[in-house]
Formats: structure tokens, sequence, C-alpha cells
């Protein structure tokens, strides 16, 4: 029972973090009508750009993040720009290739900034907590706690403020949107940088776990697209719900069946979700 | 005003609209008649910013236009209602209401207009917590007509608005048009339906296969035979 309730609140913890990384995606779906296959490097880049500001630079955790998560979303905004944006009249296609060409970029830029080993960012934050018997560690605590509060402040943002409510009039009517005077290629800018911020917060919450590599993002992208997919494309419930419970099943089956298992977890559900329901659990995306 | 000088617009190898000069006075209503396939709808993109001229210019209270991006165009005071009111489907008709202000996004001003709105329909303030998706045909032309209301214009242009409405509600949204034509808004108005609008409006065009072929004062139109053979079944 106490390896249930310590693996149950690793699995929260895990499903913050895919939350973070998977609300950005889905929202970019959404809104630029485009799979972003570079948003595992994103997150991977969201990393290194943390560790270089709490390792080389030496500021707080917190503050390193923060600074990462803004330097991102300038990247996020730029990518927007200078890749997607040109391409927004040609066939779907040339954004996925371009999207792969961008994760190829990200990587070799971090392999020669940073080195292709692995890295190890040190955990600011030490000690654990004894809840009903289980040992949650620190950093899983404020993985929780910083999940939550973002996404509270993220869906204010979306379904409160007039600039948040651009993206979502965005997605539901392009002409619509257009005709009150809501500018697509600024929200789409917004967006690939709000996406970019959150994914940042995701990798520097979950980087003291974890290791650093180039191609970290690679197994983190597989996974927020199944998530998104199970979710229903473009859906904002459907992703946070995909997340906690593709994050949970994962945690565990690793625990109770074996690691390799839970690390396919995501993949099964994936082909599960595509046979018999590929709209997803809360689909949206499909009235187009 | 709005003055239009012999434009064209096509989509594609061929033109819909064949040098075309309309003009609508500030504060005037004036009606584009015509049947479907006429190029009224492409006309209307083509003001908005939605589709773009390829020869001729548009021009509003002496600027020109014809290169300006919707989200500008709307900031100038040129409301477009479109064929089809793509409203927010899923959001509420408050909401919908609310982002129609986003041009100018003053509070006063969005409190004032909203509340003229909701005077001009009143049915909407029971619905305003709804989705706008699950209105009726007729409740949901009068959002999209709200909406582009709360942008403050100078002029609305509104794209067939009673495309689909039952007779009863046309009358009721065409009413409503000459009351906002009479709170100082200039109007224009796409329609089919010769007799009602050509009733309420100041000047009208007629419109076929991308060419004005008719451009008077509305009652001259009223009576004029071509259009009662064409529209009035007289």
């Amino acid at each position: 029972m106490t390896l249930f309730i310590q693996q149950l609140f690793n699995g929260v913890a895990l499903g913050g973090v895919y939350c973070l990384a998977a609300i950005g995606l889905t929202l970019v779906f959404g809104v630029l009508r485009i799979p972003n296959l570079a948003h595992g490097s994103l997150y991977m880049l969201g990393a290194y750009v943390t560790y270089f500001f709490l390792t080389t630079v030496g500021v707080p955790y917190v503050a390193a993040i923060g600074i990462a998560a803004l330097v991102l979303f300038v990247l996020g905004v730029l990518l927007e720009r200078l890749v997607f944006h040109p391409l927004r009249n040609s066939p779907h296609t040339h954004h996925m290739i371009a999207a792969i060409g961008a994760m190829f970029f990200f990587q070799a830029v971090a392999q020669a900034i940073w080195g292709a080993d692995f890295r190890r960012m040190e955990t600011p934050l030490s000690g654990s907590l004894h809840i009903l018997g289980a040992e949650i560690s620190a950093q899983r605590i404020v993985i929780i706690v910083t999940a939550i509060v973002v996404l509270s402040l993220l869906t204010w943002f979306i379904k409160r403020s007039i600039h948040g409510q651009t993206i979502e009039a965005i997605e539901q009517d392009r002409t619509g949107a257009a005709l009150v005077g809501i500018n697509p290629a600024m929200v789409s800018m917004l967006t690939l940088g709000l996406s970019a911020l959150l994914v940042t917060i995701a990798a520097g919450l979950v980087s003291p776990i974890n290791l650093l590599s180039p191609t970290m993002g690679d197994s983190l992208n597989l996974k927020v697209f199944a998530i998104i997919i199970l979710g229903g494309l473009g859906s904002l419930p459907g992703a946070i719900v995909g997340s906690f419970a593709l994050a949970i099943a994962e945690t565990m089956t690793s625990t109770y069946i074996s690691s390799a298992v839970g690390e396919a977890v995501a993949f099964v559900v994936l082909v599960g979700v595509l046979a018999i329901k590929p709209t997803g659990l809360f689909a949206k995306a499909v009235q187009r | 005003m709005l003055s239009l000088e012999n434009m064209s617009v096509g989509y594609d190898a061929t033109n819909v609209l064949h040098g075309v000069s309309i003009t609508a006075q500030p504060g005037e209503l004036t009606v584009i008649l015509g049947a479907n396939g006429s190029g009224k709808t492409t006309l209307f993109k083509t003001i908005s910013g939605l589709l773009r001229t390829r020869s001729g210019t548009i021009e509003y209270n002496g600027q020109t236009i014809q290169r300006t991006r919707p989200n500008t165009i709307v900031k100038r005071g040129i409301a477009h209602c479109p064929e089809g009111r793509h409203l927010f489907g899923k959001m509420s008709v408050e909401k919908n209401l609310r982002l129609g202000t986003y041009p100018h996004r003053d509070r006063t001003r969005t409190e004032e207009i909203l509340s003229e709105v909701l005077e001009l329909f009143p049915i909407l303030k029971e619905k305003s917590a709804q989705p706008a998706g699950s209105l009726s045909g007729g409740q949901q032309q009068m959002v999209a007509i709200g909406r582009a209301l709360m942008s403050d214009p100078s002029l609305l242009i509104l794209d067939e608005p009673s495309m689909g409405l039952a007779p009863l509600v046309v009358e009721q949204v065409l009413e409503s048009i000459a009351q906002i034509n009479r709170n100082g808004i200039g109007v224009l108005l796409s329609e089919q339906n010769a007799k009602a609008s050509l009733a309420i409006a100041h000047r009208g065009y007629v419109l076929a296969e991308g060419r004005v072929v008719l451009a008077d004062d509305a009652e001259k139109l009223l009576d004029n035979p071509q259009v009662q053979a064409a529209y009035l079944g007289l």
C-alpha cells in the first residue's frame, strides 16, 4: 500500500510535467493547425537554458526556470515568425518537414554548446515529506504545486483575459476572429511563445530528477503527442486528463510489471485510441 | 464615406467582380441587391480585407484601404457581419459580444454599446450565458450583428442577414437594421429580399454577374420596371 501511494505521487508529479508540455502542443495545434514536431526539442533547450542559468551563471533555481522560460518564449515567437509563418499558405507536409528541421537544428546547437554527454542538474531542493507512510521528495512536491499554479494562471489567461480569449477565438473561427480585429499572425506568435514557455517550466522542474542530453526531448515528444491524441487534438481538458492518465499508467506499470513496459504504455494507449476512438476523449478539432 | 472605384476581384483564373463602382454615404443605408452568385459576398469580403482587389481602389473617409489587413480595417470603423455569421460557437453570447470590442477595448464605451445592443435585441439578455452555437438561426444573426456593433463602427456591412431565417424573423432583423441606421451608423446591406430592404434603404445598387447594372435612390428602384420584374415578381 505504501508503495502504491508512493507511486501515485510520482505518477501525479510526472503528470504535472506532461501536462505543462502537452498543453502548449495542443494550443499550437488549435491555433496554427500544425503538429509542432519540434516541441520536444524546445523542452530540451528549456532544460539546458535552465541548467546554464543555474550552474554557469549561478542564479537561484526558481529564477533560473523563470529566465529560461522567458528566453524560450522569445525563441518560440521567433520559430513561428521565421519558420512557420512563411509557410502558412503551403501544404501541411511543409510544416512538418520544417519542424523536423528545426528539431535537428536545436539538437545540434545544444550539442555544440554543451556536448553530447549526459549532464546532471543538481537538486537544489533536498529533503522529503512523509505522507501516509510514503516518502515524497521535495522536488516532486514542487512539481505538483507549480503545475497546479501554472495551469490555473493559464486557464485564467485563456478564459478571462481578452488576449487569451483571442487564442480560443482563432481556434473556433478564423474568419470571425479576423473580422473582430484579431490579428492571426500575432496570436500565432503568442501561442508558440506560450507553448515554449510552458514546456520550459516542465523541463526545469523535471531536470533535477532526470539527466540532460541533446536527445532528451525525443521520448517526451512522442509521449506528449500520444497524450494530445488521447485527449483529442486541440482540447485543453483533454490534454490535462490525458497527461495524468498516461503518467499514472506509466508509473504503475513500471512499478508492478517492468520499466520497459512502462515506457511502452504511452504507445499501447496511442494505438488503442487510434483504433477505437481516433478523435480522442474530448474531440474538438474534428468538426472542421 | 466608402467609395469603391472600378474594382475587380477574382479567384484563381476568373474574375468575380468586373470594374464595380459603389459609394456608401456616411449615415445612409445602402442596399446591394443581387441573385446568388452575383458577387455580393465577394464584394463585402474585399471591403473588409479578407480578399484582395485585382484592380481599382477602395477608399474609406479619404484613406485607401484595399491593401489594409482586416484587423486594421475594423479599427478604421468598418465592421463586417459576414455571410454564415462566423460566431465563436462554443463561447457564450456575452463573450462573443465582448470580443467584438477588441479593436478599441475601451471599458466605458464597451458597457455603453453592450447596453445598446441588448436594448436592440432583448432576447440576447436571457441567452447571454449560453454558447452562441446553441442559439436559433435568428438569434445567432442578432449575436453576429451585435458583435459587429461592439467594435463601435461608423459603417456596418451586413452580408445577407436574412438568409435562412423565417419570414417573421426576417422582418424583425430588418427592423433592427433600420433602427441601427436611425442611430446614426452607416449600413451597407446585401439582400435578395428587394422589397423589404429597399423600403428601409436610402440608395440601392443592383449587381448581376459581377457588374453594377442599376444604381439609384431606393424609392426609384422600387418603381423601376426592371427591378420589379427581376426581384418583386410584378
